[in-house]
């Protein structure tokens, strides 16, 4: 019985020093927007005297909410191609017996592995040569591009696990393989373009290699380029720093906390 | 609309071809146009020198970028810390990833979904976000790490905490684990709920309970899980970029290079096009080889 005990112990120990772990930056940022340079200087542990709202509205006057409108447009972009294009491809390397299908499936797998940086220069020329440095659309293509190997994956394993009667039956009626997948696929096929959703909008929403690179000027740069702006004109203003981060990252996180099991369940489909 | 249709079925072994070639082509014209063809420039830009205002302007140098990288002390220090964060990741977000997920499944009562929920919360923060929120957090004048060391009467370092460069990349570490520790946790923890109750019942019938039981008998039950969770995590430790550029900018003194970081200082703070290039093959090689071994746990799992 005791040793039953020590166990819980420990359990319940090793949880909730994690979860202070994990929260105690959240905190921090918090806090050190409510606080005065001098308050953080003097007393880096102290509460905040008063709240001071001051610190965002200096955030905001930095064009915060064009960086945010940026973000929003390449993720919405980039993830609807991604699960349009990523879906279609899936849906034929399951479903139709064709002969290049092992290795348009390879490829995908290499495409998965390959990382940006490992493409890095030869990226950047081709964006440039199509014109699209200093545009969404010079993150939105490649962003695409690296989102869609793991997209097809991950609705590949959906679709082999899909009815198959259901087609057969479109099939007699007449329907084609495109009709099929438009009519029939996609509309059933919720869960699993949720999860790609997901997966791929917390991916490129923070993406910033890519960005880095391709977007140098103000009205085109996404959020995290935004957040490198105020750190680097703000060296060592904290509080205005920290607002803008809280300004950034808690949309994020009250999306997150009302769909959490979503996330939980989109992320957790990866290790089938 | 029906008559449409039964004009398809006229021609429908052509066209049911034809709307899988359609269905297929534009996966493949975007990762082709900037994954493949990408890949191939860096292999033969390698092999070249060319900078950044020259970009039409290439110079054959044959093997001299390699030859270069082989000489080059950064190129090493930055291989060396992929590879540290890689061994780093595996132990410190996949293992107590691992024990944390077994505690949820089982080890605890009350407060899973919140504990859960907490844990896997920065996973959807950016890199770039969190990153800044751990440079106040060891800055070495208004940082609480700092304080709650001094105030317990422990020594500091004194060239702060991302400027000793014998320290710099563990402290990378535990920013990178605070990340990704709660994805690795949800992973798992969705194995460990596929395992049967029955299990259970049949160890404990064995005299298999708790740790014993979760050594002997769960771990061996999600092996693959645990495989694909490591996977995942060495190819995270290759593509790592945004922690050491906000944190230290690969400092102190190139001490926490990372090739991702090392392959864009070359090309677009030094212009060093061609070797870039080189630096970009030899990641290319070691993600496609991991790749390799990805489409092998893929194929099992």
């Amino acid at each position: 019985m005791s040793k039953f005990k020590l166990a819980n112990i420990f359990a319940y120990g090793f949880v909730t020093l994690f979860s202070i772990y994990v929260l105690l930056p959240i905190i921090v940022m918090i806090l050190t927007t409510f606080k005065t340079r001098r308050e953080i200087f003097l007393e880096p542990l102290g509460l905040p005297g008063q709240f001071n709202f001051s610190s965002f509205e200096k955030a905001l006057s930095i064009g915060l909410g064009g960086f945010i409108f940026n973000s929003f447009l390449v993720s919405l972009f980039s993830v609807i191609l991604i699960v349009i294009i990523a879906g279609m491809a899936a849906y034929v390397l399951a479903r139709i017996d064709f002969r290049i299908n092992r290795y348009v499936y390879l490829l995908i797998v290499a495409g998965f592995a390959i990382p940006p940086a490992a493409v890095l220069v030869p990226l950047y020329v081709t964006v440039s040569n199509l014109g699209l440095l200093n545009s969404i659309y010079g993150v939105v293509m490649p962003l695409t591009a690296f989102g869609i190997p793991f997209t097809v994956i991950l609705f590949y394993a959906f679709f082999l696990d899909f009815p198959k009667e259901v087609e057969e039956a479109a099939t007699i009626d007449g329907c084609s393989k495109m009709q099929i997948f438009f009519r029939i696929i996609i509309p059933l096929s919720g869960p699993a373009i949720a999860s790609a959703a997901i997966f791929q909008t917390v991916w490129i929403w923070n993406e910033f290699l890519l960005a880095l690179i391709m977007l140098t000027s103000d009205e085109v740069k996404t959020l995290p380029l935004g957040l490198m702006k105020l750190r680097g004109e703000w060296s060592s203003d904290w509080p205005s720093i920290m607002a803008g981060l809280t300004i950034a990252i808690l949309p994020v996180l009250i999306v997150f906390l009302i769909f959490q099991k979503y996330f939980v369940r989109s992320l957790a489909g990866l290790g089938k | 609309m029906n008559k449409t249709q039964t004009n398809s079925i006229g021609f429908s072994l052509s066209s049911d071809r034809v709307s899988v070639i359609i269905l297929l082509i534009p996966a493949l014209i975007f990762c082709t146009i900037f994954i493949f063809i990408p890949a191939f420039w860096a292999i033969v830009g390698s092999f070249y020198s060319y900078g950044m205002t020259s970009l039409n302007d290439w110079k054959w140098v044959g093997f001299d970028n390699y030859i270069k990288a082989s000489q080059d002390e950064f190129f090493w220090i930055a291989l060396k810390n992929n590879f540290i964060i890689v061994f780093a990741s595996i132990v410190l977000q996949v293992g107590v990833g691992t024990i944390l997920a077994a505690i949820l499944d089982r080890g605890i009562k009350y407060g899973k979904v919140i504990f859960r929920t907490i844990i896997f919360t920065p996973m959807v923060i950016s890199s770039v976000a969190v990153s800044i929120i751990w440079l106040i957090i060891y800055d070495p004048n208004v940082g609480i790490l700092n304080s709650i060391l001094k105030a317990i009467g422990l020594p500091t370092p004194s060239m702060g905490w991302l400027g000793d460069p014998d320290i710099s990349i563990w402290m990378i570490m535990i920013v990178a684990g605070w990340q990704n520790t709660g994805f690795m946790m949800v992973l798992i923890l969705a194995g460990l709920q596929g395992v049967s109750k029955e299990v259970y019942d049949a160890a404990e019938i064995d005299g298999a309970t708790g740790v014993k039981a979760f050594w002997y008998i769960t771990l061996p039950m999600i092996r693959n899980i645990i495989i694909v969770a490591i996977l995942i995590t060495t190819i995270g430790a290759f593509k790592v970029f945004e922690f050491v550029y906000v944190l230290t900018q690969g400092g102190p003194s190139n001490a926490t290079q990372v090739l991702g970081t090392y392959i864009y200082l070359q090309a677009f703070n030094l212009l060093h096009m061609g070797y870039a290039n080189a630096l970009s093959v030899v990641l290319l090689i070691i993600a496609l080889i991991l790749g390799w071994f990805q489409l092998k746990a893929s194929r099992r799992a």
